[in-house]
């Protein structure tokens, strides 16, 4: 498909679908940690106000208040800035929401590096290495705001706990409007023609668009490329994912988020452990480091996590003959 | 339609609550010497504070379903084996069941465990837990408008976490009168007493000064904790409640009471002997 040139915020889209759900009798109740307006959850909190519950800054309480609530007969969300949400209230999702199988859905708003010049305290690289540890977890990323609402409303279907890495700010429309998330699939995104294709993008979130520049501009130059979204991160159907790949000569894996834990690691385990060999290029921050702060455009440019970006360090690769010989010869 | 409440299906006197207290005491030490595991001295300081909720204060049915039933959370998990044999005695767990305490995949783990458990809220054991899900529960009723009340049973160790601190300032901010926190006040925790540790005093003062209204009992005196709780339902508005309970840690045998030691110490030989025999 080509993608819609209309941008929309994801925000938006949670806060709309939110509010559906609620007016289609769901007992939805929000709990916020002095981050109403991060949540820009208007349209739920002007027509449910009591259901917009601030705890004033104390994360831990967030949670440890979202299960009791759970436990009281709503299907709760919890709603603020991903890396304080997971740093502070660790143990509060680990046993109060996911040992507990809380029917708690956290939104991770402003994952990744979103609060750019913020720098680290407000950077979050490894929500989804840290959640992945996690039994009973559901683990999405929705990749555009039509995404984001279909998995707010798939979420609100089962009795348990989730973690949606949210993101903020206009983002471009990959989905049509009758779009369906599909759970535990690989979400096709772009194919540059209907043969095999040699390279094959994963990408995890809104960092989409870059992945999407990088698969376009390869395929400009002649090789054919596809495109999947991961917005499904568990549950994951391995075959599903690994008949994607079949007879391909390269994987490139996008994430703003470490390269330790994330997307890149979870499919080359999973290519590993099928025993294929296929050489994994994984886009991210490296492993051990805190990223430099700056405007969110600077960081990924610095980091290699832009489209152009991304084909030039491959074609470095390629021509210092890193990759494997499949690749090379 | 409305749902009477449900009262509670035991409803004992002071007398019925003693004994009983002694029962749960005695299979204390059994379950505990029996299977080698358990915080005793924990396990002990709590059993008649839990004996006088499920068989006076607690009202809810049997089948534990009902929507206007009281809710109880055991923030203070390691007491899960005074938990376990009160349950026992109100034929809420299967009494085969104590043999099992912490056996591979028992439902009688050494934390307890909702998915094995109906009687268990949420999963304790990590501390400053109990008293955030307490406060959830306690809103959610208000938001539902129903009846049933919330009660917390929290160490006084576990007072030194954070979180119940952030509980105890949104349970005032909430009005929340239908939550009543119980504080098991033994002044022991595991490595020595609370005062040398991280001292906890002024404690009525503390609780005060976030707004609730704090009673205080002798937490191993029925007829006082029965005095403390019937007062507050007569008369809790507004405010969200403390009662602290002034313990002793191994309460009801001699050589375990007040002595950090025991904290979770397994009683062996002789001393199982002596244990029961004290508790005849």
């Amino acid at each position: 498909m080509e993608v819609s040139v209309e941008t929309y915020d994801l925000r938006e889209a949670v806060d709309q679908a939110l509010l559906e759900c609620a007016e289609a009798g769901k007992a939805v109740a929000v709990v916020v940690a002095d981050s109403t307006s991060t949540a820009a959850l208007k349209g739920f909190s002007e027509r449910f106000p009591e259901r917009l519950i601030n705890v004033g800054i104390a994360e831990q309480n967030m949670v440890g208040i979202a299960a009791g609530l759970s436990l009281g007969g709503f299907t709760v969300f919890t709603a603020n800035a991903a890396p304080f949400l997971l740093s502070r209230s660790y143990e509060q999702v680990k046993n109060d929401l996911c040992y507990s199988h809380s029917n708690v859905k956290m939104l991770g708003l402003n994952a990744g590096v979103a609060y750019g010049p913020l720098g680290s305290t407000h950077h979050i690289l490894d929500d989804i290495s840290m959640l992945r540890g996690l039994g009973n977890l559901q683990i999405f990323a929705p990749s555009d705001a039509r995404e984001a609402a279909e998995l707010v409303r798939y979420v609100c279907s089962f009795d348990g706990p989730a973690y949606i890495r949210m993101d903020k700010g206009p983002y471009p429309l990959f989905h049509s409007p009758d779009y369906r998330f599909k759970v535990g699939k690989p979400d096709p995104i772009y194919r540059s023609a209907p043969s095999t294709p040699e390279v094959v993008f994963f990408s995890l979130g809104t960092i989409l668009e870059e992945a999407y520049s990088a698969a376009r501009i390869l395929s400009e130059k002649g090789i054919i490329t596809a495109l999947y979204s991961l917005p499904s991160i568990r549950p994951l159907q391995h075959a599903d994912l690994l008949e994607k790949i079949a007879g391909t000569r390269l994987i490139v894996t996008v994430e703003e988020h470490s390269v330790h834990g994330g997307l890149g690691a979870l499919i080359s385990g999973l290519i590993h452990e099928a025993g294929m060999s296929i050489p994994v290029f994984k886009v991210g921050f490296p492993e051990g480091i805190f990223v430099k702060a700056g405007p969110r455009a600077e960081i990924r440019d610095f980091y290699g996590l832009t489209g152009p970006r991304i084909v030039e360090v491959l074609e470095e690769r390629w021509k210092e003959g890193e990759m494997n010989d499949r690749w090379n010869r | 339609m409305q749902y009477p409440i449900p009262p509670n299906p035991f409803q004992y006197t002071a007398d019925q609550l003693a004994a009983a207290a002694k029962r749960v005491r005695r299979n204390i030490i059994l379950m505990n010497s029996t299977t080698g595991a358990g915080h005793t001295g924990a396990d002990l300081s709590e059993a008649d504070i839990l004996v006088t909720l499920y068989f006076s204060v607690l009202r809810y049915d049997r089948a534990l379903d009902h929507p206007f039933r009281d809710r109880f959370i055991l923030s203070k998990g390691h007491g899960a084996g005074g938990f376990y044999c009160t349950l026992s005695e109100a034929a809420l767990i299967p009494k085969e069941l104590l043999s099992t305490y912490q056996a591979f995949d028992s439902s009688l783990q050494g934390h307890p465990v909702k998915q094995k458990i109906k009687a268990v809220e949420i999963n304790t054991g990590a501390l400053g837990h109990g008293f955030p899900v307490a406060v959830g529960l306690a809103l959610a009723a208000k938001m539902n408008r129903r009846p049933g009340r919330i009660f917390v049973l929290l160490g006084d160790g576990e007072l030194q976490e954070g979180s119940n601190w952030e509980a105890a300032m949104s349970a005032s901010r909430f009005g929340l009168d239908n939550l009543m926190v119980v504080v098991d006040r033994n002044k022991l925790q595991l490595a020595d007493r609370t005062e040398h540790i991280m001292g906890l005093e002024p404690l009525q003062a503390k609780f005060e000064a976030f707004g609730f209204r704090v009673y205080t009992a002798d937490g191993n005196d029925i007829t006082s904790l029965l005095q403390c709780l019937d007062t507050w339902e007569a008369t809790r508005k507004d405010q969200p409640s403390v009662l602290l309970a002034s313990t002793v840690k191994g309460k009801g045998v001699s050589f375990m009471e007040d002595n950090p030691a025991w904290h979770h110490r397994i009683p062996k030989g002789v001393e199982v002997e002596q244990a029961l025999k004290e508790l005849e």
